[in-house]
């Protein structure tokens, strides 16, 4: 089962996207998952609810919006003269731009919970053995949230990879820039080659399968050993 | 070194006002009924908790109304209720992480040897019985190299028998280091303390030492049902014939039970129960009960329908009789009135 040279390159760029996506989150989303986790503020319950908001909106909803806002008559535009472009729209920048905002409920609610279950007591111990905040963050909180980052990495990873709709809008299908392997896909569909979309899919549907297993494996494991509960 | 504070704060609903000092050294039992706030102030002392007040201890200022030491710069050891070790850790991983932040390495083998935990070393914290991950949070708090220890509470959920090797262990450690004991448990506190805070609804009512506090008629340890006093006592002979310790008391002879001779430091503790207590006006003859002892009725105080506990003095020393109403009466129970105190248990310690 061979894939052409151009499902290799949408492949890849469906790779490079989820993997450069999951780590901008993953930075992103470790303090507002903290901050979320462990305050209460005013205004809160909306904020949730505008980052939870990808989850349900159709992607095509979102793809619209980030459309003109990555336009050149919108702010990522504005931002894209700096960089001596006319637009990001229709840009691997752009769908990052767009990957981070669909994918990141998939990446916070995992941090969210696991910041969420650490007792304060055991930071409490922490500072009086003599951690400071950050120490403790880095020493305790994430060694102890390691489920919630494996199952963020995951999912963040899953999800972009899986993305169509936002990708479709924005992203066009630029081969070796936009056109990523869901959008491949669709491709061969629309122009009857059922063979190579089968081997596509194939292909998609495997990866999938392996990451999700790894993910509920890994985490049977942990259990097992009574490292954690 | 020594502690003074003056702390108030409010948590939740309930307002803490506090205002101590600290002895240099030995156990220092904060006692009070649950939601008194003593493990309130404890967090406060150690910084976990905002308050308003200062804290000065030694000659470094932990508090005042312009800065705060935060708890990871405050010289504490501290173990709660529950044992809380790092869950993502080993047992010596959780030695270690202190280790590392207060660079107390040199008594490292010295603490784990103290606390007997040579064989948990390489454990999970998740296979620890409840006393074994205690005696690791001791060591971790041991080994934070403190110049004072908060213990909260740290035997509540042990069985008897782990109960009394730790308090051991507490005793020991209390001979170098300061230790504040927060507990609502009376045997404890009979246990460790020399010194006594009693705490209600967020204040410290009464400070002081705990064989007198145990004896004040008018404060809140003497009227309850298992009222005890504690009396201090010398070593004497032994019995070998029928296994019996005699300790002496302001000149009286106590005798207790005890499977072979008791050594140890003096002068020893003996617990006497106020409902083990009873009186009698002539010295009884013929009595199964082997401890009698003529006593002056220092105070007399109603508690509750029908009780009343009298306060006994035995030389200088205080005990309790809880007996009833109608028996105080009939036996004309005065200040000043001689009478026989028959005991009926003794415990040492």
């Amino acid at each position: 089962m061979m894939l052409s040279d151009g499902d290799w390159l949408a492949l890849w760029v469906g790779v490079k996207l989820a993997v450069v996506t999951t780590l901008i989150l993953l930075l992103v989303c470790t303090p507002l998952a903290w901050w979320l986790a462990r305050r209460r503020l005013p205004g809160q319950a909306l904020l949730e609810a505008l980052l939870a908001l990808p989850l349900v909106l159709p992607p095509s909803v979102l793809g619209f919006y980030l459309l003109i806002g990555l336009g050149p008559n919108g702010p990522g535009g504005w931002l894209a003269q700096w960089g001596g472009v006319r637009s990001l729209a229709f840009s691997f920048t752009g769908l990052v731009i767009g990957s981070l905002v669909y994918s990141l409920p998939f990446v916070l609610q995992p941090l969210k919970n696991a910041f969420a279950a650490i007792e304060t007591r055991q930071l409490d111990m922490a500072a009086v053995s003599g951690a400071r905040p950050m120490d403790r963050f880095f020493s305790l909180v994430i060694p102890q949230a390691r489920h919630g980052y494996a199952s963020a990495v995951i999912l963040g990873i899953a999800h972009t990879l899986g993305e169509f709709g936002v990708v479709l809008m924005i992203g066009g299908s630029l081969a070796g820039e936009t056109r990523v392997a869901s959008v491949a896909l669709y491709e061969h569909v629309e122009a009857g080659d059922y063979a190579s979309a089968h081997r596509l899919a194939a292909v998609l549907l495997v990866v999938s399968v392996l990451m999700l297993w790894a993910l509920f494996r890994w985490q049977r494991k942990q259990q097992s050993t009574g490292v954690m509960p | 070194m020594s502690l003074t504070f003056s702390l108030s704060g409010q948590v939740g609903p309930c307002r803490l006002q506090a205002q101590a000092q600290l002895a240099a050294n030995g156990v220092t039992v904060l006692f009070g009924p649950s939601g008194s706030g003593k493990s309130t102030l404890l967090r406060m002392l150690a910084g976990l908790q905002d308050c308003d007040g200062e804290i000065r201890f030694g000659d470094q200022l932990w508090q005042t109304d312009a800065a705060t030491l935060p708890p990871w710069q405050r010289p504490l050891g501290m173990m709660f209720q529950e044992p809380t070790l790092f869950r993502h850790l080993s047992v010596r991983g959780n030695l270690d992480y202190v280790v590392k932040r207060r660079g107390a390495s040199g008594g490292l083998d010295s603490v784990i040897s103290q606390t007997r935990i040579e064989g948990l070393l390489e454990r999970s914290v998740a296979t620890l019985s409840g006393g074994e991950a205690q005696r690791v949070a001791l060591a971790r708090a041991l080994l934070a190299g403190p110049e004072l220890l908060l213990l909260d509470e740290p035997l509540s959920a042990l069985d008897h028998g782990h109960k009394q090797e730790l308090l051991k262990m507490i005793s020991d450690i209390a001979r170098q280091v300061p230790v504040i004991y927060v507990t609502h448990d009376l045997d404890e506190l009979l246990t460790l303390s020399r010194q006594v805070w009693l705490m209600e609804q967020g204040r410290i009512v009464a400070r002081g030492k705990a064989h007198e506090e145990l004896a004040r008629l008018d404060g809140p340890l003497a009227q309850r049902g298992d009222a005890t006093a504690l009396l201090y006592g010398e070593l004497g002979d032994y019995d070998n014939r029928d296994h019996l310790q005699a300790v002496t008391v302001a000149q009286q002879t106590f005798w207790l039970p005890a499977a072979q001779p008791v050594a140890g430091e003096q002068p020893v503790r003996l617990r006497i129960a106020a409902r083990d207590v009873s009186l009698c006006r002539q010295a009884p003859q013929d009595s199964s009960i082997l401890n009698i002892h003529p006593v002056q009725v220092a105070a007399l105080r109603e508690v509750g329908p029908g009780q009343a506990v009298v306060q006994l003095a035995l030389g200088d020393q205080r005990l309790l009789a809880r007996i009833s109403s109608r028996s105080a009466r009939e036996l004309e129970v005065f200040p000043g009135t001689r009478l026989y105190a028959q005991v009926k248990a003794v415990a040492l310690g």
